[in-house]
């Protein structure tokens, strides 16, 4: 088995929004604009950014909550597999960026007409091949039953515990559904299970009988893990588990998290915005801004030495909770623009402060610099 | 410092059917001239409803104010008129909350809203209030003010509808500005953003200011002086540097335990993630608060008389007040404890000896006697 949990690649998703209120115009919103994340087992990865910057909807693609535009999302792939279709991939982009320019000239020769008909068979031809290829192991090619199988082994956690549990069924039927529904546990055994489960996230048995509002925030996050664990997934997408709860409560999830992690043997994907929590969560942090992941790097170095201007500011955004610390707050100015219209090239740039002639022409791409960083920056500053 | 506020016993309770809500619950706490005090606690524990004490805007019925004096500049503002009382409003106490959107008016532009406040307030002509708005929306950071005036709130973003608010709460330079966790629904970029900007208002106009939160981080940059609430009560009352160094209030010690701290790294030495020092169970229900010292439930280093008496809040040093028996005897006088004889203090410190004597260790070295 391979030490990759989870390979996502090229992950798109886009949203259709009304020009304005009294327009039927739509236009197009660049939710995840082409993320690759990947996952080793038993890993936590934090995941932050400011508010809209995808967080949520790249969790909820690797669900299927939504269904993404494009891209792949790999469950226990085999490296070689991986490459041998991200091959084809590339080639089937390189293929659909000829069409584009050719289909976009006002005038076409009969070669261009033919070379245009060619291209659309090879592009059509090459993807199914790619997909056959990748239905093994590719949640989003795979097919129905496959699916079904597999899907299991993702669960989410959500941030608003009144919100996310269904208020009409009593704890043990929001425990249990998923295991009645997939056939794992049924009668006496599913009680037990369910049991089980309510001992692990630390709720007395008697809270099975019991509807969601009789608990506080904290005892539904609770309920909500619970929940998560049922089908004993390998991977839970928290997204802001803790943002909604107090301070001692959020410290009594963080720590049921990290023990259950150790228990269940699980990975993670933690969402949230406080940058102190995910850093102190995670193994790994991947910084988003307007749909991309602009930085990736190990939890401890990521604060001693981040590299991606976004980061830098975001950094140092965020107040220190000591007194002696200067915490001079140095935010990036102004706010994130409209991902409907995002800045050309980096579209950071119109809010940073090392921008240089080709930022706002060039997209940079994610690669890797001499400290192993993983980032997206033309001119990333030294030190 | 000089005490520009200063508030005694204050008690504001809420009179539900058949139950009451001690919302707020015999606080203390006094503000200088140009200080800024945060305010933490959990979620419930009385931190809005202290600020809305002081600003008169108690809902009557449910609520009540029972007992206390808001003494301003020695002037009890619970004995003035409510037309004296909206002057002061205007005047000299402005507040600013979480959500500005819903104490924006969505159908009135930002400037109608901002220059209506300087008309009422500083007897301003309509022509210069607009004038004196768009210069306000400069002041709070806003670009192009000139246009942005016309504009609705709908039309802003968090960030800059909460530039508003302190615009309006700015307009007629108050001595005091509450703040109600104006950050919190914001992003830390624009929270950044928003806690640089009250800091140089403040620096220039010297407006003391109650910040209230429950980020500690936020706390520990911006405050000078930090009252910690727990149902109800001040637990604890220093400066912010002797609230992180050095917490004497078991309940501060396990807030400062539970967050962690960003840039530190919580690894163990094989490895693995160091976890957090949670405070177990969560805050008493406000209709059956404990007998004896509110968070005597959760707390490690109960002792016997915790359950009985509950502790009075003490000066322990220059500015530093706790309420806790690890560090004074003295009991919260209340007419329910009034009997509390000091033959039963006695008695609890006897027990307290031989509970430690039975070796329980390290944490019990508390009860000076
Ligand atoms: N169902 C939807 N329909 C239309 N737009 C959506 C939908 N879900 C998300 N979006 C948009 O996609 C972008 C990304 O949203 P997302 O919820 O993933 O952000 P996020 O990073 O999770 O933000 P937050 O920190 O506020 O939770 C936002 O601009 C959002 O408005
Ligand atoms: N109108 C009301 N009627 C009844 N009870 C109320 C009312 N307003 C507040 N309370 C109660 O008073 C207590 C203190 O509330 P308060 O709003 O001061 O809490 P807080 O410390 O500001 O909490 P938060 O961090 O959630 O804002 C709470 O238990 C609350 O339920
Ligand atoms: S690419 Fe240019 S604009 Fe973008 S973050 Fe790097 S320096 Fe700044
Ligand atoms: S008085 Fe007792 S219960 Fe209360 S905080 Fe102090 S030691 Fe804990
Ligand atoms: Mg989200
Ligand atoms: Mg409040």
């Amino acid at each position: 088995m391979s030490d990759t949990l989870i390979k996502v690649t090229g992950l798109k998703k886009t949203f259709p929004v009304k020009a304005s209120a009294f327009s039927s115009k739509s236009l197009t919103l660049r939710a995840v604009d082409g993320v690759d994340l990947e996952l080793k087992r038993g890993e936590t990865l934090g995941v932050v950014g400011e508010s809209g910057c995808g967080k949520t909807t790249v969790g909820r693609c690797l669900l299927r909550l939504y269904e993404p535009d494009a891209g792949r999302v790999w469950l226990e792939p085999e490296a070689s597999l991986v490459s041998q279709v991200s091959q084809i991939d590339e080639s089937v982009a390189a293929m659909a960026e000829e069409l584009g320019t050719l289909s976009g000239q006002p005038t076409k020769t009969t070669a261009d007409k033919a070379r245009v008909r060619t291209l659309k068979q090879q592009i059509a031809r090459n993807k199914a091949h790619a997909n056959e290829l990748a239905s093994t192991s590719d949640l989003l090619s795979m097919s129905r039953a496959r699916l079904k199988a597999n899907r299991r082994r993702i669960q989410m956690v959500f941030q608003d515990p009144w919100a996310s549990l269904n208020p009409h069924m009593v704890v043990k039927d929001i425990v249990g559904e998923g295991p009645l529904e997939y056939g794992t546990h049924s009668g006496r055994e599913l009680d037990r299970w369910v049991h089980e489960l309510l001992e692990k996230v630390g709720l007395p048995p008697q809270a099975a009988n019991r509807y969601p509002h009789e608990f506080s925030g904290g005892q539904r996050q609770r309920i909500g893990i619970a929940r998560a664990l049922a089908l004993t997934p390998s991977l839970i997408v928290c997204d802001e588990p803790v943002s909604a709860l107090d301070v001692s409560i959020q410290a009594q999830i963080l720590n049921l998290l990290i023990s259950l992690q150790d228990d269940f043997d699980l990975t993670f994907i933690f969402i949230a915005h406080d940058l102190s929590v995910v850093q102190y969560i995670s193994d790994r942090v991947a910084v988003m801004y307007l749909g991309k992941v602009v930085e990736t790097a190990d939890s401890a170095t990521l604060y001693a030495n981040p590299r991606h201007p976004y980061t830098r500011s975001l950094l140092a955004a965020v107040p220190v909770a000591d007194p002696d610390h200067p915490n001079e707050l140095r935010p990036p100015e102004g706010d994130v623009p409209s991902p409907v219209n995002p800045p050309s090239g980096c579209t950071f740039h119109p809010r940073c402060r090392h921008r240089i002639d080709i930022c706002d022409k060039v997209i940079p791409v994610l690669g890797k610099d001499q400290n192993g960083h993983v980032i997206s920056c033309h001119n990333p500053p030294n030190g | 410092m000089d005490k520009l506020l200063d508030v005694k016993g204050l008690k504001t309770h809420f009179h539900m059917h058949g139950y009451t809500v001690r919302a707020v619950d015999g606080v203390d706490f006094s503000l200088g001239v140009g200080e800024t005090l945060g305010i933490v606690g959990e979620s419930g524990c009385g931190k809005s409803q202290t600020s809305m004490s002081v600003m008169r805007l108690i809902p009557d019925p449910p609520g009540k104010i029972e007992a206390g004096e808001i003494l301003l500049r020695g002037r009890d503002l619970l004995k003035i008129s409510e037309t004296e009382m909206r002057k002061i409003r205007g005047n000299n106490i402005s507040m600013i909350f979480q959500e500005p959107m819903t104490s924006l008016n969505p159908v009135y532009s930002i400037g109608y809203q901002i220059s209506e406040v300087l008309m009422l307030h500083r007897d301003m002509t309509k022509e210069d209030a607009l004038k004196e708005s768009v210069r306000l929306l400069k002041l709070v950071g806003m670009s192009d003010p000139e246009e942005r005036v016309s504009e609705y709130p709908f039309q802003l973003s968090g960030g800059l509808r909460q530039r508003v608010m302190i615009a309006i709460a700015m307009a007629c330079e108050p001595d005091i500005m509450i703040a109600d966790e104006p950050t919190t629904a914001l992003d830390v970029t624009i929270q950044a953003q928003i806690l640089r900007l009250m800091a140089d208002l403040k620096a220039r106009t010297g407006t003391s200011i109650m910040f209230i939160t429950h980020d500690l981080a936020v706390i520990a940059s911006f405050a000078d002086r930090v009252m910690v609430m727990y149902a109800g009560v001040v637990v604890e009352q220093a400066p912010v540097r002797d609230i992180f160094k050095k917490p004497l209030h078991p309940y501060t010690q396990g807030l400062l335990g539970s967050i962690p701290v960003l840039g530190e790294v919580k690894k163990r030495a094989d490895g693995s993630r160091q976890l957090l020092n949670a405070i177990p169970g969560s805050l008493p229900d406000h209709r059956n608060f404990p007998k004896g010292c509110r968070f005597a439930p959760r707390c490690t280093k109960v002792m016997a008389r915790c359950w009985e008496a509950e502790p009075a809040l003490v000066p322990i040093e220059e500015g530093h007040q706790v309420r806790c028996f690890l560090h004074s005897d003295a009991v919260q006088e209340t007419p329910a404890y009034a009997e509390v004889k000091r033959g039963q203090q006695r008695k609890w410190q006897r027990a307290d000896r031989r509970a430690q004597n039975a070796g329980a260790g390290a944490d019990t070295t508390g009860g000076r006697s």
